[in-house]
């Protein structure tokens, strides 16, 4: 275990360096960082033509998507694409014959590419806090802290179960496309298309025990200060049972995964 | 150092004839075949021996390579490689091994060859001082300082093979799989490698197990070659063996100093080649000094070279004979 860790600053530089490679991808990149906004745009139409839906204000749907872009740019489930793509050239091997766990090397290098953009919009964020009127993120440092932690849980929830869901392709082509159902289902329970304040009671309580509120609206809804003591706890502990799941999902499925591999090519 | 014993390897493949009827009645009933890749194969390969691994396109070679690295799980047999089960991946199994894919790059495409090579001192928790010496060692001998600080996906493909090389040796491994090293170089850049890997080979006293169609590598590197066939081991043992089973006949090339009748090589052997003043007779083994002397004595001789046929051709005959 000491290896993978002495492994990882490294394996997370070099991912880094390639994402920096080419200034049109990290332009590109960032600016699809911003999609968040545009829902965000669409809400806060919502709310001048409709009104405040449930007491959401506009200075609420500003904080709540500000915050959102961060989670959006902090997610790891683009390593299902890479795990795809390698699976289905045959590239998967040259990872399997080196003795860090493939799963680490698509952590590194998922973490790498974040870093390029989290280091432009964590500063464009935190000056958007401080300039913007409304948007109001009430933080003393535990609060503070505890959305850091939150923020961890969310991307090694995200990451875990992308590469749990990525193992699919050791029997099957179609990853991507049933990733991206898996996706657009979560979408709703996570709190990406709404607030899941929003959201009917009954979807409402089936998302706070799923792993997409992890990855997305609960450090959100913690950084807004709309959680107390019981529902933080309660998040933290639904999120970490997930992220305990998902690890030995992902072991028993690599067990039985990896045998299947054709290491097909070369 | 390398055991394998009934090792075999099965894939179930999806097959459907071509045509749109047959891609629509695929969807809804799949036809799957079994492709028996490796069958009953054994063999056992001492510490620091180089050999070469023959057969023609899917025969088995790199499927077999495939088992010994742990990429694929055998369908059956017992396969050992430094005491250790390759399948089962073990780190400390993989620090002592590495497999170089000609068709497969290993190295990150975008960064310069040097980076790349930092990642793997991470990867295979390299000290400095003994990354560094095997570092500057590679370089100095494989030539790569020009190389180093250019984007891989910007170097030749014999750049990019001797970057390869280096890679996947900065860990010193202990055995070395080679799957077509020298695939699509030209003849200086596979004398480079073949130069390189006999160095390698006789300094380290690295295991090296060489699968090319080029029979300039397995010459040049191996004594002991298997050749495999619809994934059975046709034959095991010293190169030079395999050249005298299946080659009967060795080749005597004369030249004269003027032209001679045709009906002169009558009972001195087989005319292979006529090449104006050069003249090539197979002939068979046992006959060959005899023959030789003859011709010297005879007839207007120039000069006179005694060799065996080309090794592909050899293989050609194993292969078609089995």
């Amino acid at each position: 275990m000491r290896d993978v860790v002495t492994a990882y600053p490294p394996l997370v530089r070099s991912a880094t360096l390639v994402a920096a490679t080419y200034r049109g991808r990290v332009a590109l990149s960032l600016l699809t960082g911003f999609f968040p906004l545009l829902l965000m745009g669409v809400w806060l139409t919502i709310v001048a033509e409709g009104g405040p839906p449930k007491g959401w204000t506009t200075g609420d749907f500003l904080s709540y998507y500000a915050a959102a872009t961060l989670l959006w740019n902090l997610s790891g489930d683009h390593v299902v694409w890479q795990w795809d793509a390698d699976m289905r050239s045959g590239d998967l091997s040259v990872r399997l014959l080196r003795p860090v766990h493939p799963f680490h090397q698509y952590a590194t290098n998922d973490l790498g590419h974040r870093l390029i953009f989290l280091t432009v919009l964590v500063p464009a964020l935190v000056l958007a806090a401080l300039l913007v009127p409304g948007l109001d993120y009430p933080v003393g440092p535990v609060r503070l802290a505890a959305v850091a932690a939150a923020l961890v849980l969310a991307y090694a929830v995200s990451l875990l179960m992308a590469s749990t869901f990525a193992l699919i392709g050791f029997w099957s082509t179609q990853t991507s496309n049933a990733w991206l159902l898996w996706w657009g289902l979560g979408s709703f329970a996570s709190g990406w298309v709404a607030p899941l304040a929003l959201m009917p009671d009954w979807l409402r309580s089936v998302a706070v025990v799923l792993p997409f509120r992890t990855a997305m609206g609960f450090p959100v809804e913690l950084l807004m200060g709309r959680l107390d003591a019981r529902e933080t706890a309660y998040g933290f502990a639904v999120g970490l049972g997930w992220l305990a799941a998902f690890a030995v999902l992902y072991r028993v499925i690599w067990r039985h995964g990896v045998r299947r591999y054709q290491a097909v090519a070369g | 150092m390398i055991e394998v014993r009934d090792l075999a390897k099965h894939f179930r493949v999806h097959r459907r004839p071509p045509g749109l009827r047959a891609s629509l009645r695929s969807l809804v009933r799949r036809e799957h075949v079994t492709v028996r890749a490796v069958e009953q194969v054994s063999f056992t390969i001492p510490a620091g021996q180089v050999v070469g691994f023959l057969g023609p396109n899917g025969a088995g070679k790199t499927t077999t390579l495939k088992c010994l690295t742990g990429l694929l799980h055998p369908t059956a047999g017992d396969v050992r490689v430094l005491g250790h089960t390759p399948h089962r991946r073990e780190p400390a199994f993989l620090r002592r091994i590495s497999l170089v894919m000609g068709q497969r790059n290993a190295l990150f495409w975008d960064l310069p060859a040097a980076d790349a090579f930092e990642v793997n001192r991470a990867i295979y928790g390299l000290a400095e001082a003994p990354y560094r010496s095997a570092l500057d060692e590679l370089v100095t001998l494989l030539d790569l300082e020009p190389l180093l600080t250019k984007q891989v996906r910007v170097l030749s493909l014999g750049e990019r093979m001797r970057c390869e090389l280096a890679g996947a040796l900065l860990h010193r491994p202990d055995v070395l799989f080679l799957d077509e090293p020298t695939l699509g170089l030209d003849v200086n850049g596979q004398a480079a490698v073949r130069t390189f890997l006999r160095d390698y080979n006789a300094r380290y006293g690295a295991t090296v197990l060489l699968t090319s169609h080029y029979m300039g590598d397995v010459t040049a590197l191996a004594r002991r070659v298997l050749v495999i066939d619809h994934g059975t081991l046709r034959f095991d043992g010293d190169l030079a063996a395999l050249v005298e089973a299946h080659s009967p006949h060795r080749l005597v090339r004369v030249t004269l100093r003027e032209a001679v009748p045709a009906q002169t090589w009558v009972g001195l052997g087989e005319v292979s080649e006529v090449d104006g003043a050069v003249v090539t007779l197979a002939v068979p083994r046992a006959e060959t000094a005899a023959v030789a002397a003859r011709l010297l004595t005879t007839l207007p001789v120039e000069d006179v070279a005694i060799e065996d046929p080309p090794v592909e051709d050899i293989i050609r005959a194993v292969f078609a004979h089995a």
